[in-house]
């Protein structure tokens, strides 16, 4: 018996360390956000009280618009990236010429950080002279968008433009997991759907694209969060505040700015817990909508 | 398209000559035209990745682009200096960024590898009470976004006097889920007997995880290296919250707060990013094998 537990000691101390730091800076930290939310601070005391927190969220327009906004940017670049990346993950699987060259140069992006990317492209959308409206100039587009100063809603806005810079920043990573889902493909189905005659388009469209559910489904489920949790790019572009007009504020950036900007703390928490609620329970739709299609499928 | 219709329909194969089951994989292996569309196609979409970099260079050595930007985007500088690149290593102390980036990503690298690769072997090889519950538990772990638990890591650290420290920066982020699950993974890939051999040579378990198991996970204890390096790296939200002494500021905080006070000038300003950019631009292009197949593996990202 003794030498039993002797021989698990030996794998506690294995264990030990990751646990003592996952208690001190992920769990503790993580039920601390929860008991804040609940308490405001009263000199140097916290006292208690209730929901004041999430009905102050409910109530604060900037808030809600910060949720919106995190939202519309995320729907907006999923809806871009998917497909795109799906179609030329499919073209770089049939290249027989320079495949990895070009796998490289579409994950360059990946390996600069954000807020160098939202650098650039500060200057990119530059309205008088910048890449984008000098090339549309080129091309006699007329009145040029005014891009990040413009704070309305629509197609040449502050929203779009920083759209355009995550999809731009991301392709290549979508495009590599698209890749080894690709790759992952028995050849017996395409040589099944040719023998029923199936042409290579349709062969994409009903061997590639079902194939590539579960690798989608991951791809809808991570891209959710990382949407949700944006916050380099836009707080270079935009500040806390994400100007012009708070159009490209997230609910990260809210955050920050009571936490740090305001020092209220336990409004900071509240949102963060809104947060997490909100991020928790798109993962569940996501796994949800794939295990129905998973069982209806059979 | 069902499967289940292949024998019915391979009956009538004669009819159809030009798919015969034996030029299968013919569907790839297309024409020589097929091959020049694809690479058209892929090809202007890698040259609109690579364009807005270029543009950057282009602008970053044009002295002139700090008062007007040419009407017509050049991709070439018309007066090409390193002047801006002057201004901006007068203006931001990019050097020292480096080297508190470095620093942070090398310490966090190494304490993170030392602890996933620990935690990893028990998980994966060991047998304790409690195993399974513990591993379960971080799991749960990775599900926790890190906005969850900011802000009283923020108070923490500065409960403990420790914000505007390399502590504050190195001392979060020694352990995650995403390494232990990684590396128990991979190791349970790897034979008990070769284990158990060198249980039978009297090695003790530290000595069989470091001499005979971690030499066999040079691919996973790469991909892990890899990804801590750039999540450290390209972080802005810590940094912003626990560091308001220039001295400490990483590469990547420093580009986002100089940026605000550099902004009227573009070539300066895309020197600073150029130079911020380029040097992790080459490593990727020392690494690119294992970075790339490390992201296929794990699905991970930078």
């Amino acid at each position: 018996m003794l030498r039993k537990i002797r021989k698990s000691l030996v794998w506690y101390a294995f264990v030990a360390p990751a646990l003592i730091l996952f208690g001190i800076f992920i769990l503790y930290p993580t039920l601390e956000t929860f008991h804040l939310s609940f308490y405001r601070e009263v000199v140097t005391k916290q006292e208690f009280v209730g929901a004041l927190h999430y009905l102050r969220l409910l109530t604060d327009q900037v808030f809600v618009a910060a949720i919106l906004n995190t939202a519309v940017l995320g729907v907006a670049f999923l809806i871009l990236v998917i497909p795109l990346s799906l179609i030329l993950a499919s073209l770089i699987n049939q290249l027989r010429v320079w495949p990895d060259l070009f796998k490289l140069i579409f994950f360059l992006p990946q390996v600069t950080s954000a807020v160098a990317i939202a650098l650039i492209f500060r200057y990119v959308f530059e309205p008088n002279s910048g890449l984008v409206n000098g090339t549309l100039r080129l091309l006699q587009v007329s009145p040029l968008p005014l891009w990040l100063s413009d704070p309305r809603p629509g197609l040449t806005g502050s929203r779009a433009a920083v759209t355009l810079l995550a999809v731009w920043a991301a392709l290549g990573y979508y495009m590599l997991i698209f890749l080894a889902g690709l790759q992952a493909i028995p050849v017996e189905l395409y040589d099944a759907a040719i023998v029923d005659g199936a042409s290579p388009l349709q062969a994409w469209w009903y061997v590639t694209i079902p194939s590539l559910r579960p690798t989608t489904v991951f791809l809808i489920l991570t891209g959710t969060i990382d949407a949700m949790s944006r916050f380099s790019d836009l707080w270079t572009l935009g500040g806390p505040g994400g100007s012009p007009g708070r159009s490209i504020q997230t609910v990260v950036m809210y955050i920050y700015q009571v936490g740090f900007g305001s020092s209220d703390f336990n409004l900071a928490s509240a949102a963060a817990v809104v947060f997490f609620c909100i991020v928790l329970l798109l993962t569940l739709i996501n796994f949800r909508t794939f295990l129905q299609r998973e069982f209806s499928g059979q | 398209m069902s499967i289940q219709a292949v024998s019915a329909s391979e009956l009538d194969m004669p009819k159809r000559a030009r798919w015969r089951p034996g030029q299968a994989v013919s569907l790839r292996a297309a024409s020589i035209w097929h091959q020049i569309a694809i690479v058209t196609v892929v090809g202007l979409a890698a040259v609109a990745m690579i364009v807005p970099f270029e543009w950057m260079l282009a602008t970053s050595l044009s002295r002139a682009a700090n008062v007007s930007l040419p009407a017509v985007p050049s991709l070439w500088p018309p007066d090409a200096s390193f002047f801006n690149y002057g201004v901006a290593l007068a203006n931001l102390p990019l050097l020292r960024y480096y080297l508190n980036s470095i620093f942070v990503a090398v310490t966090t690298t190494l304490g993170y590898m030392l602890t996933s690769a620990l935690a990893g072997y028990a998980f994966a090889k060991g047998r304790f009470p409690g195993k399974s519950a513990l591993f379960v538990l971080l799991l749960t772990t990775m599900m926790l976004p890190f906005e969850i638990r900011m802000i009283p890591l923020y108070l923490l650290m500065r409960n403990l006097h420790l914000n505007d420290t390399y502590a504050a920066l190195i001392l979060p982020f020694m352990a995650g889920g995403f390494g232990v699950f990684l590396m128990r993974q991979y190791m349970s890939t790897i034979p008990d007997e070769l284990i158990d051999a060198a249980r039978v040579d009297g090695a003790n378990e530290f000595v069989i995880c470091f001499r005979v198991v971690l030499p066999l996970c040079g691919p996973v204890l790469a991909a892990i290296a890899i990804f801590n390096a750039l999540w450290r790296w390209n972080d802005l939200l810590w940094p912003l919250m626990v560091i308001s002494n220039p001295k400490l500021y990483t590469v990547t905080y420093g580009l986002a707060t100089g940026a605000v006070n550099t902004g009227v000038y573009t070539g300066v300003a895309l020197a600073s990013a150029a130079m911020a950019i380029v040097p992790l631009m080459i490593l990727y292009l020392l690494l690119q094998r294992y970075i790339i197949r490390g992201i296929m593996l794990s699905g991970l990202k930078g």
